[in-house]
């Protein structure tokens, strides 16, 4: 049965030349969303380059050549959001041109927003402003400068600045050891030319999809097919996500000082389980039991038990097949945290896990799966990440894998799990 | 019962209002195919109020900093365990916050929701603390707090509310200091509870796909009148009216310098809508000064002296109100001069009316997109709903506001005296 409103299904619209198109119609929202992304491999010497190339193109367009101008035009636009970025998927570098508007039944006028949304997200991808046949130098020099402080910056979050670098040290063999947004070596080698050839292929090679959300009628999607079939293609790039499964040799341990006050310690582990990998549903389950919330044996025994942090949390990079443990504890307290750890650890291996946790387990992570579909955004990185990884659930689908998995499994994918690298960023010596 | 119903058709939304015999108000937003259910039960008291007397006292009393956001982590605790695990039991999360003028406890949940609200009812109806408890949470709450000296965002906020201020009890750490919580026992815990927890100090809201009615019908059953409503005497010390310093600065782990500035307003006689009425008022303005399309916006991006961080936001309570701008900078104190020079360029000009009539519309959009999110929704009632305003009186605001308020506004809240900046340096 359709319902207007609760309909969380992506349609495939059409699909040419390595560009897909994806439609989600709902009357939901007060908003209708328009997300376009370019697909990468993530390598050193392309990651900054895919980084600081929206940041130069969301500078201006032909039609509107200053950021000042493109800001008076969504300020028409009844406040329209326009935005840009990057971020890593496993070894996938995604870069993201997004835009959001008021949809029509709210402006109190036929203003024809999806068409002007559309078009500017379109003209900011494909008709940048050129300075003597390349980008205009203010632009990237600008933009490599204000690239290089965000870099620079990402100590200023010490909770997740610690989970990143703990994932970036054990995989610093790894393209996964390659920050979202590049590094400032590699940033220093780009000038205004090399960017504008590297678009010229980004443009022509890189995989796009194009997620539409809201309340958008056809015809107007007709038009999206027709603009997108005038960019001029050539071979379309493959793309992949990187291995999963990986021996350790060794742990390592890796000291960070900073004057801080807060210990972090951080604990990262190869699940050696991919997103497609049957097990995968179990892993979930695992880490929920582990650490994904207040009833997980991190939160009650880290926290609520031995009263020693205010929070405690594991987390996945299911595209890597990672595992990530992080908490915040004072820094005579790190031997205690670890050896607490790994009696949680320890425990899920032999599978010691209550009813109550299995339980509570299963219905966090369902509560969480449809939680998700109150949002555009997460709706569409849902989805995305579905079309990465090929594995083609919907909400529903992967709440029942997830309602199968027994408590036998959760024990199997435990004993595949491998701690790889202790992190732990510290106070500097007085 | 007696429910009335508001109906908002240009943004097709719809608000039930329920008033419980004790005086607690019970609201309900329904948002249909949502997923998410989302309750709040929050009293109207924040980390400000550290001064007080106890019902039934004739003395005042200065309680521990800290003591409201404590209290906020012990209510979780229960007879029979933490009530934590109950709602884990159910799949849904608890969740709870404290800010400088309410305490605010919710839990969203895709299922059975009847069960999560009544859990919600009761564990906030009935403290339960212990010395024992009390003891343990000083730890958990201690690395909480050694988690925000650590936070740049956090610290430059506070610096610049104790550059504003030099009594109002807004400069203090919501969250208290190791030392300050370190005196936090059981019995004033009590006092604090008893004080503020009465069911007409507080309010309740739903919001989701619910039955409206079932939900009242479950306000109605289960809220105690466990005593009169009593008289809360809140006492705030006196303030100047000049800002406490004009600059402060602190050290810390962090790449480049992160600022914030701001004008302290003291035009503090305002109420209900009226109060809406000044902070939409002084956020266009802010908008119109510096915000993205602004020129003075794209001039300091151009010369690297703001990036895409820079943002601006004003708050308005009953004893403090104030604009803040900020976020990463080389030179701060060239972005504050040069937004000085701006404002006084603009009281030579005058402000310009298309410029105004086009960001009027435009955060009037951005602010219905806020209507999506369930979260959002209740997340800006609570902050409004002590003022005696709900957040769809923000659309009758954005409606009904003149560009001749807007002037006044301009000429009332940008006084140069009043202007104070705080920066965080790299260590």
């Amino acid at each position: 049965m359709l319902d207007r409103y609760n309909n969380a299904q992506l349609y495939k619209i059409d699909s040419f030349s390595g560009i897909t198109i994806y439609n989600l119609k709902t009357e939901k929202f007060k908003t209708n969303t328009i997300n376009i992304f370019f697909h990468d491999n993530l390598t050193r010497e392309n990651a900054s380059r895919n980084a600081l190339l929206p940041a130069v193109l969301r500078r201006g367009c032909s039609r509107f050549p200053t950021f000042r101008d493109i800001s008076l035009y969504l300020e028409e636009l009844y406040g329209a959001t326009f935005d840009c970025g990057v971020t890593k998927k496993g070894e996938m570098q995604i870069i993201q041109f997004y835009i959001d508007y008021v949809s029509d039944r709210y402006t109190g006028e036929n203003s024809r927003l999806f068409e002007k949304a559309f078009d500017l997200l379109f003209e900011i991808i494909t008709s940048p402003v050129l300075e003597n046949g390349v980008f205009k130098n203010d632009y990237v020099e600008q933009e490599k400068d204000n690239l290089r402080k965000l870099i620079e910056s990402r100590v200023n979050d010490k909770m997740q600045y610690s989970v990143e670098k703990c994932l970036e040290e054990m995989c610093k063999d790894e393209p996964f050891g390659i920050y979202d947004y590049g590094s400032v070596e590699e940033l220093k080698k780009i000038d205004a030319k090399g960017l504008y050839d590297y678009y010229v292929t980004f443009l022509q090679t890189l995989p796009i999809s194009v997620y539409i959300t809201g309340n958008v009628e056809e015809s107007m999607i007709d038009n999206v097919i027709k603009k997108l079939s005038n960019i001029k293609r050539g071979n379309i790039k493959e793309t992949n996500t990187g291995e999963v499964v990986k021996e350790v040799a060794e742990v390592r341990n890796i000291t960070e000082t900073m004057p801080v006050n807060q210990s972090k310690l951080s604990l990262g582990f190869r699940t050696n389980i991919s997103s497609s990998d049957e097990d995968y549903y179990a892993l979930v389950v695992y880490n929920g039991i582990l650490g994904g919330g207040i009833h997980s044996k991190l939160f009650q025994n880290v926290r609520e038990k031995e009263s020693m942090a205010y929070y405690a949390f594991s987390r996945l990079e299911k595209f890597k097949g990672l595992m990530v443990i992080s908490s915040g504890i004072l820094k005579e307290n790190k031997d205690k945290a670890i050896r607490i750890i790994e009696e949680q650890l320890e425990s899920m291996r032999r599978g010691n896990i209550s009813e109550y946790e299995f339980d509570s387990t299963l219905k966090t992570i369902e509560t969480g799966m449809k939680s998700l579909m109150d949002s555009q955004l997460q709706i569409v990185d849902f989805y995305l990440s579905q079309s990465i990884v090929n594995t083609n659930d919907d909400f529903n689908s992967f709440i029942e894998k997830i309602k199968k998995v027994t408590k036998d499994d959760v024990i199997r994918v435990a004993n595949k799990i491998k701690l790889d690298t202790i992190y732990f960023l510290t106070g500097t010596e007085a | 019962m007696d429910i009335k119903t508001i109906e908002y058709n240009e943004i097709n939304e719809v608000m039930h209002v329920y008033e419980h015999s004790s005086g607690l108000k019970a609201f309900v937003i329904p948002k249909k195919g949502y997923s998410k259910k989302y309750a709040t039960f929050a009293t109207h008291y924040g980390s400000i109020n550290n001064k007080f007397v106890v019902p039934g006292e004739s003395e005042a009393i200065r309680v521990p900093d800290g003591i409201a956001h404590f209290l906020e982590h012990k209510l979780f605790e229960q007879k029979d365990g933490s009530v934590m695990d109950k709602f884990s039991a159910l799949g849904s999360s608890p969740n709870a916050y404290t800010s400088f003028n309410q305490t605010v406890y919710l839990f969203s949940c895709t299922d059975k929701f009847d069960e999560n609200f009544q859990l919600l009812l009761n564990f906030v109806q009935n403290p339960y603390i212990t010395d024992e408890s009390v003891e343990k949470e000083k730890g958990i709450i201690g690395q909480e707090i050694q988690m925000y000296q650590d936070d740049p965002e956090w610290k430059v906020f506070f610096n610049l509310l104790r550059a504003f201020y030099k009594e109002n009890p807004v400069r203090i750490d919501i969250a208290g200091t190791i030392e300050s919580i370190s005196q936090i026992n059981r019995e004033v815990l009590y006092k604090c509870y008893n004080t503020f927890y009465h069911p007409s100090n507080m309010v309740i809201l739903v919001v989701g796909d619910v039955d409206h009615r079932k939900v009242f019908e479950q306000v109605e059953k289960n809220i105690e009148i466990k005593q009169e409503k009593p008289e809360i005497k809140r006492i705030f010390p006196e303030e100047s009216k000049e800002i406490n310093e004009n600059y402060v600065e602190e050290k810390l782990a962090v790449a480049m310098p992160i600022f914030q500035a701001g004008f302290r307003d003291n035009r503090l006689n305002v109420q209900g809508i009226e109060s809406l009425r000044q902070e939409v008022a002084v956020k266009i303005l802010l908008n119109m000064i510096m915000g993205r399309s602004s020129k003075l916006y794209n001039d300091l991006y151009n010369e690297g002296l703001i990036n895409s961080t820079f943002d601006y936001d004003y708050t308005i309570e009953e004893s403090y109100a104030h604009s803040m701008f900020g976020g990463e900078s080389p030179d701060p104190e060239k972005v504050r001069d040069k937004i000085v020079k701006a404002i006084e360029d603009l009281k030579t000009n005058g402000l310009d009316r298309n410029n105004y009539e086009r960001i009027r519309k435009a955060m009037k959009g951005r602010f219905l997109k806020q209507l999506n999110s369930v979260e959002s929704i209740s997340h800006t009632f609570m902050s409004v709903y002590f003022k005696g305003v709900t957040i769809f009186d923000y659309f009758d605001v954005y409606d009904k506001i003149t560009f001749e308020y807007i002037n006044d506004t301009f000429a009332g809240h940008f006084n140069l005296d009043n202007l104070a900046l705080s920066v965080i340096r790299p260590a």
